[in-house]
């Protein structure tokens, strides 16, 4: 009798194997290049963040690395990728998230190599209200973020922004313009003392 | 089942009479949920199509040992065997894609419209007949997404495939892309399916 | 306490907020399907959360301990025929997909049997139901969603367990309230002079889609409530920085009796 189940079962038993051997195959040829675009997708945007947009194409060496901070008694961890150029540090491109108006917002801040001025921003993933709090990820809107300085904290205003720490908030999305504003305060103020000295 | 149908006639009848969204009512998880815009139907069509093609060939060659009482454990198994390969393949060429359609691709497994064309037609006729029928379903199941879609990425953002067609004065309307908008179109558009049907068949019982 | 807060936060936005029928278009089928009356609708509800909540309990078990790289069961086996480092890198994500739709059937067969041996007029309330929800998207896609969160780049954002059965089970819940919902909308329905076209499917997808509109009104309270909810930290980590270039109250209530003055003066 039991020989008779697994008698039964040696097609589902055939077909498993002849599944596990493709699927094995596919492992092996595709992840590579999976892996590759995981990595390429944050670091094709490096150069226009730390160069600016025009220098885009310019050729950047990139650094990666992970760097944790104490905060509250909670270890928060940080990609932050060191961009040189010409065998002089370039500036830093931090990847960082945090809590939005939908969903997790995620973030490339780019920062100059003292970490005084932030040199862009780029909008990695969101799923803010389309048409008002996407807007977030308008070249146009971020743009105001280019050339702050880091030593105030950035501070989101509806009336037109005129000091040189105010943002601009989207019209209908002031919620998220000020998500985007605490997380790059946030990260800046975490990393600040870290990656300051670091030159 | 002695006037079974030709591969031609199984081709043709899973694109309109016995279309897939719209009569059958199968698969209605990506029909709201990836039709934001047109590009990413598409690609979800296409992936539906390649794992449909693919599970009802191979169940369709092992129909004459397949036990009856293990065939859903085989046609799973199958399913999500090739649901995997075009969710790795989408990963590796193309990313971004495969990043906006995320857990909607994964949920092709339980996508009814495949497993139900695997048990009604590819577990009982033959390689050829299986293989049209898997087309004929998935080009009614891209045109059913497609209709949607189409319907609401010109509204939702003026734009079709990400080309502007209607003038920029017309103010996007938001909602069409948004959750509520999916449920509008779609049962908007199944009511006028409905009412062409009910018209065509009137014609039919006068004439 | 923040872990507190976080499953509470974590439970309303996936009842709520980002309810899954309403917002992420999963179990669309028996929602279509099975909504006719308050009853039946409340039974699939049940039956839907209970499998959730056993399917996750398995697919967050399989995922951290088996599936991801470096997970201890496949790194122990694997360490015995490879190094350690590589046998630390053995990545069977790949198998998730099959793992999972395997666990949530053999999860429904389970139930099945358990309440038909043990709760009789429970099955008879909701045994129907059960063979059904092996291809209800809800459950799989809850299973993925944990999967999302348990294979991450950084360990220490991975979720445990706790925070995935609170996903499932309030995942489950908030299928149920838009499914009897929907039920308690097409009781009345049914009494109203729909045109034909328009009956059945049709008008209850426009319904669900004005249903989808009201659940809309919730987007934004999860960020609500973590900031309502969260005072200390955000307070400890504003403090700190603030400090040295603020130099205390005595100097904040100065600028605040400057202003008003100048003000005049503007005048």
């Amino acid at each position: 009798m039991k020989n008779n189940y697994i008698l039964q079962a040696w097609l589902v038993l055939l077909l498993a194997v002849f599944y596990g051997g493709s699927l094995a195959g596919v492992q092996l040829s595709l992840s590579p290049k999976i892996n590759e675009n995981k990595i390429n997708e944050t670091r094709q945007r490096v150069p226009a963040l730390v160069l600016g947009k025009d220098r885009a194409n310019e050729p950047v060496e990139i650094e990666s690395e992970n760097i944790a901070v104490e905060k509250n008694g909670r270890k928060v961890f940080y990609n932050v990728f060191k961009a040189v150029q010409d065998g002089k540090q370039a500036g830093w491109v931090i990847k960082t998230s945090g809590q939005g108006y939908g969903d997790k917002i995620e973030l490339l801040l780019g920062v100059s190599p003292d970490m005084s001025i932030i040199t862009g921003l780029f909008v990695l993933d969101q799923k803010e209200t389309p048409g008002l709090g996407n807007r977030i990820a308008d070249p146009a809107w971020r743009q105001q973020f280019v050339h702050k300085k880091t030593d105030k904290k950035l501070v989101v205003v509806k009336t037109g922004a005129k000091a040189p720490n105010e943002i601009d908030a989207i019209t209908g999305a002031t919620i998220s313009s000020r998500s985007v504003c605490a997380i790059v305060n946030n990260t800046l103020s975490d990393l600040k003392p870290k990656l300051a000295g670091v030159n | 089942m002695s006037n079974e149908p030709t591969p031609l006639e199984r081709f043709i009848q899973g694109i309109i009479p016995e279309n897939p969204t719209y009569r059958q009512m199968l698969g209605l998880c990506p029909t709201l949920a990836v039709t934001g815009n047109l590009k990413s139907a598409m690609t979800m069509a296409g992936a539906v199509l390649f794992v449909l093609f693919c599970a009802n060939v191979i169940v369709s060659l092992i129909r004459n040992i397949l036990k009856p009482h293990l065939r859903i454990v085989i046609f799973t198994l199958t399913i999500a065997t090739f649901v995997t390969i075009v969710d790795r393949f989408l990963a590796a060429y193309m990313y971004s894609m495969s990043k906006a359609l995320g857990p909607y691709i994964p949920l092709i497994i339980v996508n009814c419209i495949i497993i139900c064309r695997c048990e009604v037609c590819a577990s009982k006729q033959s390689v050829i007949h299986a293989g049209a029928d898997a087309i004929g379903q998935s080009i009614g199941f891209a045109l059913g997404l497609g209709s949607i879609a189409a319907v609401r990425e010109i509204l939702g953002a003026g734009s079709l495939l990400g080309f502007h067609v209607l003038p920029s004065c017309w103010p996007n309307w938001v909602i069409m892309a948004l959750p509520p908008g999916a449920f509008f179109t779609f049962g908007l558009l199944m009511g006028t399916v409905n009412w062409f049907v009910s018209k065509k068949e009137k014609k039919q019982n006068n004439a | 306490m923040n872990y507190l807060i976080d499953i509470f936060l974590i439970a309303i936005s996936a009842a709520l907020i980002n309810n899954f029928v309403l917002h992420y278009f999963v179990g669309i089928c028996p929602f279509i399907g099975v909504s006719r009356n308050i009853d039946m609708a409340f039974g699939m509800g049940c039956a839907v959360t209970f499998v959730m909540a056993i399917a996750a309990f398995i697919s967050w078990v399989v995922t951290t301990f088996i599936l991801i790289p470096g997970a201890p069961v496949t790194t122990f086996i694997a360490g015995i025929f490879l190094p350690a480092e590589q046998a630390k890198a053995v990545d069977l994500t790949i198998l998730s997909y099959i793992v999972y739709i395997f666990a949530i059937a053999s999860s429904v067969q389970f139930v099945e049997m358990y309440v038909r041996k043990f709760f009789p007029p429970l099955y008879k309330s909701f045994g129907v139901f059960l063979p059904l929800i092996t291809t209800n998207c809800a459950i799989l896609f809850a299973c993925l969603m944990i999967m999302s969160k348990v294979v991450v780049d950084n360990p220490a954002e991975a979720w445990d367990i706790g925070r995935a059965l609170v996903l499932a089970i309030f995942g489950g819940v908030g299928f149920t309230i838009a499914i009897v919902i929907m039920a308690g909308i097409r009781e009345e329905l049914d009494m109203c002079d729909v045109p034909k076209p328009f009956q059945g499917a049709a008008i209850t997808l426009v319904t669900a889609g004005i249903l989808a509109m009201g659940f809309m009104g919730f987007t934004g309270v999860d960020s609500g409530l973590r900031k309502a909810l969260m005072p200390k930290p955000v307070q400890q980590a504003s403090i700190t920085p603030v400090k040295p270039d603020d130099a205390g109250p005595s100097l904040a209530l100065a600028h605040k009796l400057v202003i008003p003055q100048q003000e005049q003066n503007d005048k």
